[in-house]
């Protein structure tokens, strides 16, 4: 059933694969990122030195930009690289932008589908979302701030600094320059109003972000949010959205006719429970269909509707490496 | 927990509920504790997953000590296949069925060009006599084909009284997928008998349904195992089983087979059982007399065929009026057999369309799906929502897909490209162009870049492209430099920048080219093009001032023309006047100096005076 691909060196902290899960890229506790491709078997290509800190995370940026990725290291740094050469002998990995921050950490980037701007979310430590549109559509170096918020429903009370340990953010898949900007977000922080996933929507009318639906019932805003993934959409009338927390992975359906009030329909279809309430990280398969859920307890779990709309586990894969 | 389903109770089909969830050992090789778990989605149903192994120094004592092959490892990355694929195929036979469905996809698709081509001549007088359907459906007939043969008889299944089933090998899955697609999307002959359809469908496919779980046709199989040792048939439970799931999902000569061996019919118990025998062959005569909305039946096959929806609801309603007729008689008091009269009475309730009779006789939702076709809704309008959502969702898998295909080696785009031609995906069409565009264009070939950025119509890139080489080419205006651009200028064409700045490129590329013709010593008609375009370049408002020194330089033995002076007086006017300017804005800070010869100025300048004076006289 299962094929060895490659061996990671010592010290590999993340890993993340690109648009067609032909190349995957490989983040190192000594700040290097090594790059993997198919077409030598999963052998590595290149590895360079991004940042002195280790590399807590890593995201490809939309291919329509070149063969980049944006590395998050363990203090915050955010800095983007792109493959660049003369000719196919002449192959490396340049830096094209450094986001630093003195006073709070990036926590997880995330780059939209491109319609006549990229456009880049990035989560800070300090609950701040910051949304930056690149200038330049062949390099990745110039990008403007294009709104800052925070990830909080009620724009107009005043809410402290909240610590966050993790975020999650998750791009509207839909494709079509018709579409609307739209987002999720959540945190993993002390401060309740800010853990919530909320989908955030540009209004090109008064240009700016606007908190268009909020993912939890409100007993449940305050639990912090480990992970979010927005399923592919291939003719269903709603949304489907995944968000794990600590009570477990709730599955979201949201109407995107917003209703008169400007907020969208949702409804909590199930939660379901696993990892032993610890979830790293939520994937959808191309068709939205399947949802493969990885977490604490060292399982890949693999949940799917039956034809009445009921969620159940399908399969779990266990790599904990305890049966070899 | 783990496995168990979300909101049982508001089932529209039953379906267990509780489900044993598989577990599955990934043997990676990495040993234990796995500190994390990262995965993604790869072709088809696999999934790549990486398995990382804590840092050392998080690590207990004993587990950070290794020695071994492990010291130096980080983790591993493998993929996982999900799901199995039909084990009835062979992989030799999967790959024939792949290669010979090659040809008559290629005449499928000639046919589709004069098919259009033919609309085309054709559309304002008279339609083309053959439908399109028809030719997807022969197209269909040899995929079909080719996926395994059919298991439907001509004649019918039983000679031997005591065998209901007739032994086959088990049908391929693949076929069976094939030929509902064919049933939804093709065949326009069955679209006013679609559930017929599905009745046949199922006969050939209910072996397959499900491995583990029951259905009708492993129902039939017990019951035949036990038909052989059977005395009293009626009195076991299972043969009335067995006998509602028959008729629910519409296989009727095994229904009547299977009444016409119940223990009244024996020629001992005729007359002490008159009137149970009585009420067994009404029934059997009933289910014999189905009505049903088809054009014939294979032979063997019960029911009465109808060809038109008024004949066939005349004929269903006067059928449903015995049924109840039947339900309602005093004959039922008069029949003492208890299982009897309760087993016919459910054969009645499930012929009368009853849900919970209809539910509880069949196992799989394919298999309740077809029986409300038959009992409770047999006019219904399944299919059209099927033919108008699928398509769709079909398509947006499609465009998912080509969406994640890798473009960096040329057949693989065309690949792509022609799925999306062939399925009008434009918007994915463009953004495949445009990947591999920018691919090209980062890794050093230009051309290609631009080319595949052409073809995506990506203006705003090759915009930026031509406002890149502007730049570039007006950094250093050396012969060299252009040289190296020019191929790529002539490729943007003149229509791309929006700016002017390609246009200048082509002006200042038609320019170096008639120097060139002069230089190579052609006649004095290139000498005069190449002023004219020098006049033109030097009047455009998109040519940069850092452009003109060397502009007049290339052109100082021009202004020397032995023959005659080759610009007039207002002409050279003009550049004088030019060259003033550019004395002022060299008094700017941000004036850019170009790398040309100290003395190129007083070259310039004395060229220009002397063609002057030349003029002066000439005029």
């Amino acid at each position: 059933m299962e094929r060895e691909l490659a061996t990671l060196d010592k010290g590999a902290q993340c890993c993340s694969w690109n648009y067609c899960g032909q190349r995957f890229a490989v983040g190192y506790d000594d700040g290097s990122v090594a790059v993997h491709d198919s077409d030598s078997s999963f052998s590595r290509s290149s590895k360079f030195k991004v940042h002195a800190d280790g590399i807590m995370n890593i995201v490809w940026i939309p291919p329509e930009f070149g063969d980049a990725i944006a590395c998050i290291c363990i203090d915050g740094t955010l800095s983007l690289w792109e493959e660049v050469g003369e000719d196919a002998h002449s192959v490396s990995w340049k830096q094209c932008k450094v986001f630093e921050s003195s006073t709070s950490r990036v926590l997880d980037v995330q780059f939209g589908l491109p319609t006549r701007y990229l456009k880049m979310v990035a989560a800070y430590s300090d609950g701040l979302v910051k949304v930056y549109e690149l200038l330049d559509l062949l390099e990745l170096n110039k990008w403007q701030l294009q709104a800052e918020f925070q990830n909080v429903v009620d724009s107009v009370s005043i809410f402290g600094k909240p610590t966050c340990i993790t975020a999650s953010v998750a791009w509207s898949p839909r494709r079509g320059e018709s579409q609307q900007s739209r987002f999720a977000l959540g945190f993993n922080s002390d401060l309740s109003q800010f853990n919530s996933c909320k989908i955030w929507e540009f209004e090109e009318a008064h240009q700016r972000w606007v908190p268009a639906a909020e993912l939890a019932f409100p007993a449940d805003t305050d639990d912090r949010v480990h992970a979010l993934a927005w399923a592919p959409n291939i003719g269903r009338p709603f949304e489907v959205i995944a968000v794990a927390s600590c009570k477990g992975i709730a599955i979201w359906h949201v109407w995107l006719n917003s209703g008169t009030d400007g907020r969208l329909s949702t409804e909590k279809v199930v939660l379901l429970s696993g990892h032993d309430n610890e979830t790293w990280q939520l994937e959808w398969d191309v068709s939205g269909m399947t949802l493969a859920s990885t977490g604490g307890d060292g399982l890949v779990r693999l949940w799917q509707s039956n034809l009445n709309g009921v969620w159940q586990e399908q399969a779990s894969l266990d790599c904990s490496g305890g049966q070899q | 927990m783990p496995g168990r389903p979300s909101e049982p109770e508001s089932a529209l089909i039953p379906l267990p509920t509780e489900v044993d969830v598989p577990l599955y050992h990934i043997r990676h090789g990495v040993k234990p504790p796995i500190f994390r778990v990262f995965i993604s989605w790869s072709r088809g149903n696999v999934l790549q997953v990486a398995c990382i192994r804590p840092l050392e120094d998080h690590l207990a004592r004993g587990e950070a000590n290794e020695t071994s092959d492990d010291a130096g490892l980080g983790g591993k990355v493998v993929e996982v296949k999900l799901g199995a694929s039909d084990p009835n195929i062979s992989e030799a036979q999967r790959r024939r069925i792949i290669y010979d469905s090659i040809p008559p996809f290629v005449l499928l698709q000639s046919r589709r060009k004069a098919f259009l081509t033919m609309s085309r001549l054709s559309s304002s007088s008279s339609h083309p006599s053959t439908d399109w359907w028809q030719q997807v459906l022969e197209y269909s007939r040899s995929i079909s084909e080719l996926l395994g043969s059919s298991k439907i008889s001509s004649k019918s299944v039983i000679e031997d009284p005591m065998i209901v089933l007739e032994p086959v090998d088990k049908p391929s899955g693949l076929k069976a997928a094939w030929q509902l697609m064919e049933i939804f999307y093709v065949d326009k002959n069955y679209f006013s008998w679609l559930p017929e359809r599905l009745v046949d469908w199922l006969a050939e496919y209910d072996a397959i349904l499900s491995e583990t779980q029951m259905t009708v046709h492993s129902k039939l199989v017990k019951l035949q195992e036990k038909l052989v040792n059977l005395q009293v048939i009626e009195n076991d439970p299972e043969y009335w089983e067995g006998l509602s799931s028959v008729l629910t999902v519409g296989w009727l000569d095994v229904a009547v087979k299977l009444l016409r061996l119940h223990g009244s019919y024996q020629l001992n118990q005729l007359d002490s059982r008159e009137t149970e025998n009585g009420l067994v062959e009404t029934v059997a005569v009933l289910v014999s007399t189905m009505p049903r909305l088809r054009h014939d039946l294979p032979m063997g096959k019960l029911g009465q065929c109808f060809k038109t929806k008024p004949d066939f609801i005349k004929a269903w309603e006067k059928w449903r009026g015995q049924i109840t007729k039947l339900d309602c008689s005093a004959f039922w008091v008069q029949c003492s057999h208890r299982p009897t009269r309760e087993g016919l009475r459910n054969l009645l309730q499930i012929m009368l369309g009853n849900f919970n009779s209809i539910s509880t006789a069949c196992f799989h939702w394919m298999e309740l799906f077809i029986s409300h076709f038959l009992y409770i809704r047999p006019l219904t309008v399944v299919a059209p929502t099927y033919l108008v959502s699928c398509p769709k969702q079909g398509l947006g898998l499609l465009e998912i897909l080509l969406s994640k295909q890798p473009v960096q080696n040329y057949p693989m785009i065309l690949k792509n490209l022609e799925i999306c031609q062939l399925n009008e995906l434009y918007g994915i069409s463009s953004c495949v162009k445009k990947i591999a565009g920018m691919h090209q264009w980062k890794h050093g070939r230009k051309g290609s870049g631009v080319y595949w950025l052409q073809e995506a119509r990506d203006e705003a890139r090759l915009n930026r492209i031509a406002q890149q080489l502007f730049e570039c080419i007006g950094r250093s205006i050396s012969d060299e430099t252009f040289k190296q651009w020019e191929g790529l200028i002539e490729l943007l064409g003149s229509d791309v920048g929006t700016a002017g700045g390609v246009g200048f490129l082509h002006r200042y590329r038609d320019f170096k080219r008639s120097l060139r013709q002069v230089r190579n010593g052609r006649p004095a008609s290139a000498a005069r093009q190449t002023v004219e375009s020098l006049i033109q370049l030097m009047k455009s408002s998109y040519t940069p001032q850092r452009f003109w020194l060397p502009l007049l330089h290339d052109v100082v033995e021009l202004l020397n023309w032995k023959d005659q002076p080759l610009l007039n007086v207002s002409e050279t006017n003009f550049l004088l006047k030019k060259l003033q300017e550019l004395s002022m804005a060299q008094l700017c800070p941000e004036f850019s100096e170009t790398y040309l010869p100290p003395e190129a100025l007083t070259e310039i300048r004395l060229a220009l005076a002397t063609n002057l004076s030349r003029a002066f006289l000439e005029e």
